[in-house]
């Protein structure tokens, strides 16, 4: 079969982005991983930006704004270190986003519902260099003479205005007052229509995460100012539009593009930036699976619908809605409400089969009910001794770790993500015979759904809708955070696992797990 | 412990290695390089062509749009011609500006040049001239208002390493002039 190059190059960035993670994971704790939050990092840089930049508003001169900036730049405290923070904050937000956009396209999650928040992800990215353009232009050193004069050449060939804008940078006249208070209207301007771009950017996800945690937050706003404590920004020589600009400093995140277009005919670089902006945007076309292996959207079994709502709740793309019961399913005793998914909206994540306690609802193949039946088929197929343990592996993250360091004892058992898992699989594994059950899942903040471990985590230990019954002893469930290239942690808990639960009395396995189903049914049935 | 200073480190690395590509060095320009830029604005003659429309182009137009005689006014371009050193390098047609070619006409070109002396020959001449002209206007008005129809510049220029000349039409004195950095400041 000829390899999808889309899928090879997901496959390497995966692996590599899994590797940072690990790292990342154990110097500063999941909670803690900046990659795990890079979106919501990029609105926090946005909110340290903001601050700083009306602080910079009060000093900057449209008259003179190489010399008001320079005079900034010279003061020995506040003023040259909210430049540098302005600054930092600004080129990090570039990494950020470039992070974000890249674990998004790794993940696979650029297509089908996602595809409106990849679409205004690329315009938001593109509004970001926009808006640092605009940004670097204010200071008029000879960075942002080229940039205005490189700008100006690419503008010129869109036929929107009739006298060229590179005419206003050949020192015939000097540069009007008019251009830089244009520049800094755009400066403004341009982060209001990024809120709004990123209010329909996240419009799609259930409860986004605009921010980081607290932590973060401040631990990473402290780590810009005191970079530009210890490495103050600096200025190029001011604009001289009648020198060819020579050796100067430039910043890589913003201006990266310049000895790229430079080099090129008007022609080709526009070219080159529609061809780089399409691929980007076609990417929810182009990142696809082909259709056999698209995976289905939930449907929701009426006959068992109990109307709970728990699902339309749990649902992280907000992709199910409750409904009137339709005639042909309404009966004495049964629900006014039923819930009803739109497949316009769901992604497939699968986390409402764990929602659900009647096991109604869920993409097929994967409702509570397929994962009973696969789980009693696992469970007969081999003999679970009390000293076992079954591991439940998210398939994203630890299942192939899992796989891989299985011994004796230890029993993988994948699932498509942690918060798939419908809790009556963990007490059927018990019932039959398991001395304990693993339940691996990805550090939350790194779940391809969202809310899977968040979710898993309730149902097990906080009662929430389709939670794990009372009666299982929870000395014989755990819950582990796990990445995908964590194999220690992993290995490490399973080994810790298997020696707590040897420390408890050996439990003789039921082995009879057919009247499982059964007891699930008539609980629901008595609610 | 050894985590938490392997963190600090990682921050750190992290830190100057933003602050390093925040203010990469780079030139735009490699040296010995030098530029002539011509940039200025004429107002050219403006021709009013007029012709009458066939009956069968004044069956298709609507009836309130029925009209025996239609002008259309149009601006001369220039022919700009520029050789340096003796040597032709530039010979362009200049339309005037805009979507419907009714604004001035922009001249905006670059020539790049190695530093030194150079002799620099212009010539800026309207094109298409003598024809039907606008007879509602006084002519007085509308040469005050109109480029001369011919300007030529003839100079032996001195560009110093990354150094850039500017030739512009100065409107008061009606002729093209060569600005160079210390006299008209930026
Ligand atoms: C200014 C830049 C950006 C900001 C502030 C931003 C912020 C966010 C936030 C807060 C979320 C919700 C995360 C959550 O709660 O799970 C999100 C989701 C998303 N972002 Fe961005 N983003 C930006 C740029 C981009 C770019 C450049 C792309 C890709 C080209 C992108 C693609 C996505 C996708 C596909 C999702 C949906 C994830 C999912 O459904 O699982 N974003 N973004
Ligand atoms: S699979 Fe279920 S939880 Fe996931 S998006 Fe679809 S409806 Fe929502
Ligand atoms: S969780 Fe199940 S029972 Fe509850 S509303 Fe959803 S489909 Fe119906």
């Amino acid at each position: 079969m000829a390899q999808d190059p889309a899928a090879t190059l997901k496959r390497l960035l995966w692996r590599t982005l899994a590797r940072a993670d690990a790292v990342c994971n154990r110097l500063y704790g999941w909670r803690y991983n900046p990659l795990y939050h890079s979106g919501a990092l990029v609105v926090a840089l946005f909110l340290v930006l903001l601050v700083t930049g009306i602080y910079l508003l009060f000093f900057y001169r449209l008259g003179a704004p190489y010399d008001s900036v320079a005079h900034l730049t010279a003061q020995p405290s506040l003023g040259r270190w909210i430049r540098g923070l302005h600054r930092y904050a600004s080129d990090a937000a570039v990494i950020a986003v470039a992070l974000h956009a890249l674990r998004l396209f790794a993940q696979g999650r650029s297509w089908g519902p996602r595809a409106l928040a990849w679409v205004t992800g690329v315009l938001l990215f593109g509004a970001v260099l926009v808006c640092g353009w605009t940004g670097f232009v204010m200071v008029w050193d000879v960075q942002a003479q080229v940039l205005a004069q490189e700008g100006a050449r690419l503008l010129d060939v869109v036929p929107i205005f009739s006298e060229p804008i590179s005419r206003a940078f050949v020192g015939e006249r000097p540069m009007p007052g008019a251009f830089f208070f244009l520049n800094l209207f755009a400066h403004i301007a341009l982060p209001i229509g990024l809120g709004l771009i990123v209010w329909l950017h996240v419009s799609r996800v259930a409860r986004p995460k605009l921010l980081p945690p607290r932590g973060l937050l401040w631990g990473s706003s402290i780590a810009l100012l005191a970079l530009s404590i210890v490495w103050p920004v600096t200025m190029g020589p001011p604009a001289d539009l009648f020198r060819l600009p020579g050796p100067a400093p430039y910043d890589v995140f913003y201006a990266f593009w310049l000895p790229l277009t430079r080099a090129l005919p008007v022609g080709a670089a526009w070219a080159a930036i529609v061809a780089v902006t399409l691929l980007l945007l076609l990417v929810p076309l182009w990142t696809r699976p082909r259709a056999a292996h698209r995976p289905l959207p939930s449907v929701v079994d009426e006959q068992l619908c109990s109307g709970c709502e728990q699902c339309f709740l749990d649902c992280p793309y907000d992709a199910i809605t409750m409904t009137p019961r339709p005639a042909a399913t309404a009966a004495a005793g049964r629900s006014a409400l039923v819930a009803r998914v739109d497949p316009a909206l769901c992604v497939s994540c699968g986390i409402c089969a764990g929602s659900c306690a009647p096991m109604g609802v869920g993409p097929p193949g994967r409702t509570g009910r397929d994962q009973l039946g696969a789980a009693r088929a696992f469970a007969a197929a081999r003999t679970l001794a009390s000293s076992d343990v079954v591991v439940i592996a998210c398939d994203r993250g630890a299942a192939a770790l899992a796989h891989a360091g299985a011994s004796s004892g230890v029993h993988v058992w994948p699932v498509s993500c942690a918060g798939n898992l419908h809790t009556s699989v963990i007490e059927l594994f018990l019932r039959a015979g398991t001395g304990g059950v693993l339940v691996a899942s990805c550090p939350p903040r790194d779940c391809w759904n969202r809310e899977g471990p968040q979710w898993l985590e309730q149902r097990v230990y906080h009662d929430r809708e389709a939670e794990l019954q009372e009666r299982v002893d929870r000395r014989r469930v755990r819950i582990v955070a796990a990445a995908a290239a964590e194999a220690e942690v992993l290995l490490t808990a399973i080994a810790r696992f298997r020696q707590d639960i040897a420390a408890l009395a050996a439990v003789p396995g039921e082995r009879d797990v057919t009247d499982l189903i059964r007891l699930c049914e008539a609980e629901e049935a008595m609610r | 412990m050894t985590r938490r200073v392997l963190g600090i480190l990682l921050l750190a690395v992290a830190g100057v290695s933003l602050a390093i590509l925040s203010e990469a060095p780079y030139a735009a320009t490699p040296p010995n390089r030098a530029l002539i830029r011509l940039s200025w604005r004429a107002y050219s003659e403006q021709v009013q062509a007029c012709r009458r429309l066939t009956p069968e182009e004044l069956e298709r137009l609507p009836i309130h749009m029925r009209q025996e005689e239609v002008c259309e006014r149009t601006i001369l371009p220039y022919r700009l011609l520029v050789s340096i050193d003796g040597t032709a390098v530039t010979n362009i047609l200049v339309r005037s500006g805009g979507a419907r070619e009714d604004r001035p006409l922009y001249v905006f070109h670059e020539l790049p040049v190695a530093p030194g002396p150079h002799r620099l020959t212009i010539r800026f001449e309207r094109e298409g001239e003598g024809e039907t002209r606008d007879a509602a206007e006084p002519i007085p008005e509308r040469e005050a208002r109109e480029t001369p129809p011919r300007l030529a510049l003839d100079e032996v220029v001195v560009l110093g390493d990354r150094a850039v000349i500017v030739v512009t039409y100065d409107e008061e004195q009606r002729r093209l002039h060569v600005l160079a950095g210390r006299e008209a400041g930026s």
